[in-house]
This record gives structure tokens, sequence and C-alpha cells, in this order.
């Protein structure tokens, strides 16, 4: 029998919705992909939520959890630091590829490194969406952003950086690193469920990149928005799980 | 595991740095965020050392960056939690206090001043006055107490943590790399059996389930128009308005007989204290003015107290971070305003007593 | 008073203890009351915790006073611990050197490991540890928590009763003192080498405190060690 799932998890806040994203923006999608992991979880009472500066900070009141908007980059320390302070709750870090893999790239590497017991979830949508579409650490060879007007030359800007893969590397046994995308959302949720059921059992730093749609920056189509995320991006960006601590595999 | 660090009270010869440990600790912190810096390192290296006799914690971070924040997200949770820096730290600082400023958050940072700018010398300074008191893109809504002695250290230093979970303004411990290095006697005690103290409280992970048993907490400083951070503002600015009069502090001396009044903090004014002192006792009319709160800073007290001088002059190992605030809070009075600028260095008694008797004499216009 | 018949031919001591025990105040007075009678006295700042403190500024006017001072001086040193430049490289042979060493040892966490940086130190015949103790210092008030201290340090050879309170001292204070480290060091069974006390205490002159102990009269040089 399949399971009617309610169309608005239980952990979202209905009073801030409709939510304030773009049309066709991938946040809703892994936000809703959270909340959903939340209530199976059945966490909801014990979830504190932090959004970072850029699109992330849309969420600031999108679920019926503690929420705490900080600032740009520094959502992981915040969480971190509730987390040791109140190992009973279950601390979520959201944040968009700048603030996780540029200004907040420091609290990233060390939060894996310290295999802090926290969930990370990044937003990567090749580009700074909140400040009109400049280039991103995630933006793709030759794409066009304000800032790359010619298309970024990885020559003069470098490649797009591999977070998950990163964290895989930096991590010992107990962490926990992911990439899903918007495009395949049970994919997702899985991994995110895993990220967070990941940290309840005290084994270490969860980390899930979460491949998302910008299609207002991108200036694209549904058809093209689709086509980006699913063939372009996942050329570069190979979804999968990267570190899954023993006992978790699939 | 020991609860009480200090019971009844206690005659003991420390660094300032281990006397801010001391204090914290005896002050109920349940953890410290921190990164190394000199001239505060002893401060960890003696939380670290007594910390896990006590059962509090502690976290050395990536940067001080990562020390504000981590700091806030303790303080959410509802920790009485603390910090530590200096220098170029205090300006990384600078955001973490921002956002505590913005979201009233109860944080405690102790700052051993050294000399700037940028990274240079750790042991004289008082170039951290502008960035303590007004750091950060704010109003400077904060409580910072500049101490003068390894006794104010720990007694400000414990009362800091009461300030910032009463009034709910980032509260800060002023001192030096040379209080923070200097060794003196002062008498320990634990301020639970000497006064009340502010118990802290969770702003987050409360019980029960958000949206059904309670409101969720959802905490931010974005606004989405000027407006709204204009009324957020004003009701801070109001509440720390209301605020001053119970938490300025100063200290005078012989400003009723002083022509020449000296103004000077933090450990510069143990130096004018002592000339001032002197030169009183030979009869000349000189006294001395002393903000013990930088930030709100004792302005009717410092109008009261310049009332008779004929000069006045300011004393402080920067070049006119001090002058800047007592100018301001003098403004309307028709007093001259002479200087001792020392940007980085030490200064001592015979300096500010040469300068005095120049002054005194007319010797020095 | 030291006198020359008692003592050794050569005298290598380390002054090791907790931090603001008055370390260097005891090394810098045995180096120089070792001076005094002409003997040939070197001087070493050990301390890599927190280098440049005590002995960098004062090193100059030690130096007229008759010993050799192994510590970095102000033009040598830059950002004074805030880079890599701690440990002197003539220190680590220092132990070559004729006549007495005197070893002023920082605090922390290695306690006397630091004589692992000095060539020969654990096979030199002459080397005798001697940790300073403070019993105004937290860590150091009770005769528990001194023996446990001590045995945190390492190989330690004696104990040096250094009780103040800085200018609010009292002669009750360094008794007091005086039987707390005798205590401990009976616990620890190291000999008590002296009790310590500030040449500014009027009233106390003696050769030997309460319990027998020989005084060592100290000239404070930390207050004008004026950084």
């Amino acid at each position: 029998m399949v399971e009617i799932l309610p169309k608005m998890p239980k952990s979202w806040n209905p009073e801030s919705k409709p939510h304030k994203f773009c049309p066709g923006c991938g946040h809703g999608l892994v936000l809703k992909a959270l909340g959903q992991a939340i209530d199976e979880l059945g966490i909801q009472d014990r979830v504190v939520f932090g959004c970072d500066i850029g699109c992330s900070l849309l969420s600031w009141d999108f679920f019926n959890v503690d929420t705490v908007q900080t600032h740009h980059g520094r959502t992981t320390p915040v969480m971190v630091g509730i987390k040791r302070a109140n190992p009973n709750l279950v601390v979520v870090a959201y944040m968009g590829d700048g603030g996780g893999y540029a200004i907040g790239s420091q609290h990233l590497v060390n939060a894996a490194t310290r295999n802090e017991k926290i969930t990370c979830i990044l937003v990567n949508n090749t580009n700074y969406a909140m400040t009109g579409g400049q280039m991103a650490p995630t933006t793709m060879p030759g794409q066009k952003t304000e800032t790359t007007p010619y298309g970024r030359d990885v020559e003069e800007t470098g490649y797009p950086m591999l977070g998950p893969e990163m964290v895989a590397a930096i991590t010992r046994e107990g962490a926990y690193a992911a990439r899903g995308s918007v495009a395949k959302f049970a994919q997702l949720k899985k991994y995110i469920k895993k990220a967070l059921e990941n940290q309840m059992a005290g084994r270490g730093f969860s980390f899930v990149e979460a491949l998302s749609t910008c299609p207002t920056n991108w200036r694209t189509n549904a058809a093209q928005t689709w086509q980006f995320i699913e063939e372009t991006m996942t050329k570069y960006f190979p979804l999968g799980e990267f570190k899954v601590p023993e006992g978790k595999e699939d | 595991m020991n609860d009480k660090p200090i019971t009844g009270e206690k005659k003991v010869f420390m660094t300032g740095n281990e006397v801010v440990a001391w204090a914290a600790l005896a002050a109920g912190a349940e953890v410290m965020f921190g990164y190394p810096i000199t001239p505060q390192n002893e401060i960890m290296h003696y939380w670290t050392r007594l910390a896990p006799k006590y059962g509090r914690k502690f976290l050395q971070t990536e940067d001080e960056l990562s020390a504000g924040f981590t700091l806030i997200g303790g303080v959410l949770a509802g920790k009485k939690a603390f910090t530590a820096t200096a220098g170029p730290g205090n300006v990384l600082m600078q955001e973490p206090m921002s956002m505590a400023e913005a979201m009233r958050i109860p944080t405690v940072a102790v700052i051993q001043q050294r000399g700037g700018p940028s990274t240079a010398t750790v042991i004289y300074s008082q170039q951290e006055v502008n960035l303590t008191c007004f750091g950060g893109n704010g109003e400077g809504l904060r409580v910072v107490y500049s101490t003068s002695s390894h006794q104010e250290l720990f007694d400000y230093t414990i009362k800091a943590f009461n300030t910032a979970w009463k009034y709910r303004f980032p509260t800060f411990v002023l001192a030096d790399g040379y209080q923070a290095k200097m060794r003196e006697s002062l008498v320990i005690y634990d301020p639970f059996e000497k006064m009340e103290m502010v118990e802290p409280e969770p702003f987050v992970g409360k019980p029960g389930t958000p949206g059904v048993d309670r409101k969720p907490a959802h905490l931010r400083n974005a606004y989405s128009v000027e407006e709204e951070l204009y009324e957020a503002l004003s009701k801070d600015i109001a509440d720390y308005e209301k605020a001053v009069p119970e938490l300025v502090e100063h200290e005078s001396f012989n400003t009723e007989e002083s022509e020449l009044l000296v103004i000077a903090h933090g450990v510069v004014y143990r130096s004018a204290a002592m000339a001032v002192k002197e030169l009183a006792e030979e009869g000349r009319k000189v006294g001395y003015f002393r903000p013990i709160t930088l930030r709100p800073f004792p302005q009717e007290q410092l109008k009261e107290a310049a009332r008779k001088a004929k000069q006045i002059l300011v004393v402080e190992s920067a070049y006119g971070q001090l002058y800047r605030l007592v100018r301001e809070n003098l403004y309307g009075a028709d007093i001259p305003l002479k200087t001792m600028f020392m940007p980085g260095v030490g200064i001592t008694p015979e300096e500010v007593r040469e300068k005095c008797v120049a002054l005194l004499d007319g010797k020095e216009a | 008073m030291l006198s020359h018949q008692k003592l050794p031919p050569r005298i290598v001591e380390a002054y090791v203890g907790e931090y603001a025990s008055g370390k260097s105040e005891n090394a810098i007075n045995r180096a120089l009351d070792l001076a005094r009678l002409g003997r040939k006295v070197t001087l070493v700042d050990l301390d890599l915790v927190e280098p440049f403190y005590t002995l960098r500024p004062i090193k100059k006017e030690l130096q007229e006073l008759g010993i050799d001072v192994l510590a970095w001086e102000t033009g040598q040193t830059f950002g004074l611990g805030e880079t890599g430049n701690i440990l002197k490289p003539e220190v680590r042979w220092v132990l070559r050197r004729q006549g007495d060493i005197i070893l002023d040892v920082g605090y922390g966490v290695g306690g006397v490991r630091v004589l692992n940086l000095i060539e020969g130190a654990w096979e030199d015949p002459d080397l005798r540890i001697y940790a300073v103790i403070n019993i105004a210092r937290p860590f150091n008030s009770t005769v528990e928590e001194v023996v446990e201290y001590v045995k945190t340090l390492g190989r330690v050879d004696g104990l040096i009763n250094n009780s103040h309170l800085g200018n609010q001292t009292d002669l009750e204070f360094i008794q007091e003192g005086a039987r707390i480290v005798a205590a401990a060091a009976k616990v620890l069974g190291i000999p008590v080498i002296a009790t310590a006390v500030a040449d500014d205490l009027a009233g106390f002159k003696g050769e030997r405190d309460c319990l027998g102990h020989p005084i060592r009269v100290l000239h404070r040089f930390m207050p004008h060690a004026f950084w």
C-alpha cells in the first residue's frame, strides 16, 4: 500500500507559507525533504535549525522548530556551540554554497575535522543568487554569472569546489557525506534523513550537499532548468554517498 | 567532581590572565570558546587546566569568528559561556559581537588589549577602546568595563556575566597585556555566597514542541525594510538608555578641590592616581576621574567631577580613544582639554606627575 | 649567608614550578649569590610557554651585576613571542660551559621535560631540579595540591618554599608556607632546600625558618622587569 504523505510536512510553519523562494527554486524541495525527515524521525521538539545569509536566509521562519538566522558563513559555528552546550538537541546548519565553501569554509573544514555531531545541509545552485547572480565556488567552468560575464575561466578562478568529496576526505569513521539533488527527491530525502540519524546516534559530522535549481539567475525555462541540474551539473557533481559509517551502507 | 571552585574567601597571588579564568569559574561559566592569541593565552591555559575538575567545557575553535559564533550558540542553548581575545582577534570578534548586539544575546568577552594597528606588540595598549565600545556595524549597545587591578579583573569578570544576562547586551572586560601578565595579590571568593547571581536561560530547545505546545523561537537580525530594523533597534536603544544609570561606574578623587582634573582609565589610571594623590598631598589642586564603564560612559558623573576644573588632562596609552569619549561626554563644558597620548606604550606615575606639574605651573599651554 | 666551603665545585640547578610561583626571582637571586662569591655563573632563560617576559627586560642589569645571562635581548627578537624564535640556540649547549649553570624553567604541561632540549642534562651528575612553591598559588595551596602538582612535573630533587603575597606578605604566611612545603616534601621523599624571603620584609633576617630550613634572601627583580 502506498502511504500518502500530507502535502505539507507537519514541522513546517504554515503561517510562513506560501514560502518566499522564487518560482522553480530548489530550496523549497530541500526544505520539504528536511521537513519530512524531521516528521518521520519525530524530532520536531528538539531540532534547532540555523540558516545562513543568502537565499537560505528566507527559511528563517520556515519551520515550527526553533530557528536562528546567523551571519554569512557562520551558521556552522553557531550550531556547533548549541550542540556542544546541549547535546540532546538535533542541530541543522543550512547554508548555500557561498556560506559553506567560501566565506565560511574554515568553519566547515574544522567542524568536519573535529567530527562535530551536527548536520550541515548545503544548497549548491552554482551561483550567488540573492546578491544578483555572481560567481560562487560551485559555478561551472564556462558558466556566465554577473562576475564572470565571459564565462568562468578556470585558469583565473579555479574549478568548482567538490564539498562532499572534501568532507569525506578529511573526516574519519563515523562521519557521513553525500550529494543529492532536488531532481531526485526520494534520494535527497534519504540522505538528509541518514545525516540526521547519524547525528542522533552521536556518530559524527554529517554533511549533505543538495544540487538545486536557480532558474531566476540561470535565466532558464522549466525544461532548460531541469536539463542543467540533471545533465550539466551532475557531470561535474556526481550524486551519491561519499562517506557512510560502517553498517549504514545501503 | 567538585562543584565549587572556591568556598568563602581566599587570598592568592596570581597573574591577571589566571584571575580571569578563576573568576569565570567562580561565576559559574560552563564553557569557554576561544582561539589562542597573546596576551590572553593563559586564560585558556588555566581554564583548560581547571575546567575538567569542575565539569566545565572548552572548545578551541579555528579562529575568533568561530570562537564568537560558537559562544553565541552556547549562550542560545542556555549556558553561561565566554571567550577571550586581543588585538586582531578582537577585530574578528566584532562580527559575532554585532550579531549578539543585534539579537540581545548575553555574551561575555575578555579583551586583553595589545598594540596596533593590526598585529603588533603585546604588553601596553589602550588602543582597543574604539573597537570594543563601538566595533561592528551597529550602535555600540554594549557594556565595557575597564579594569585596573587583579581584584577588579576578578570582580568585573564575575559582574560581566550578571550584567550580560540581566541586560542582554554583549559585555566586555577590557584589560591589557600588562594586566594579563602582571602579578599581584587579590582576594578570590565564591560570588554565589556574596551576591545574587543572574541565572542563564535557553533561547532555543525549551520544553515542548514548537508550533504545538509553544511558539517556535525564530531569532533573526535580518529585516525586510528599514522601518522594521528601525523599530527593533529603537527598542534596543531605549532599553540601553534606560539601563545607563544602573550600568555606569566611575571613581573620582579630590574633584571638589581640583583645578586640574586628570582623566584616565584601566592600568594607566593607576599611574595617574598615584601621581595625583602624591601631588594632592603636597597641596596641589589636582584630582582625577576614572571611568570604569567606558560604554556606557558615566557622562553625568564626569560633568559633575569637572565642574570646578580649570583644565583637564586626558592620559592614555592610545592616540585619543579615551579623549574622544571624554570630549563627547563633556560637550558644552568650557574647559581646556590637555592630552598625554602614548599609543601602545606604558605610562609611569612620574611621567603623569611631570605633565601635571607643568600644567599646574602654567609652564605648558 | 653562602660561604665557599660548603658549596660543591660546580652547581647546576633548574628552577621549575607553577606559573608566577617565583621561579625567575629565585633563579636570579641564586645566580647572583653565587656570583658574589666570585664564582662564574650562567643564568639561562628556559621559559618556552611565555618566552621573553622575565629575563629579557633585565638581562643587561643582571649582566652588570656579574653573571652571564643566556636570554634574548629585545633587539634580537621580533614580536616578543608572537614569532618562532623562542629557544636561544646556545641554550642547547649550555651545560658545556664552565662554572655554575642556573636554569630558569617556565611553567607549562611539559614540566621538567623541557630539559630534554639541553644536551647532556639527564647525564649531568651535578643537575638538581628544584620546584618553587608559593602556597598563595591556587594549585599549590595545600599539602595534597603541592604533592599532586610536583608529581606532574617529573623528576624533582627538592622544594623551595617561596610563599608570598607580593607586597602584602607577612611572616606568618611564610611560616605557613614552610609547614605546607615541608609536609609535601616529606610525602614526596625529597628535601626542602630553602625558604625564600624578600629582602624588604623587615624583621625576618634570621638564617632559618620555623622548621629550620635555610633562608634565602631575595632581592626582587620582577617588579621592575618592566616589559
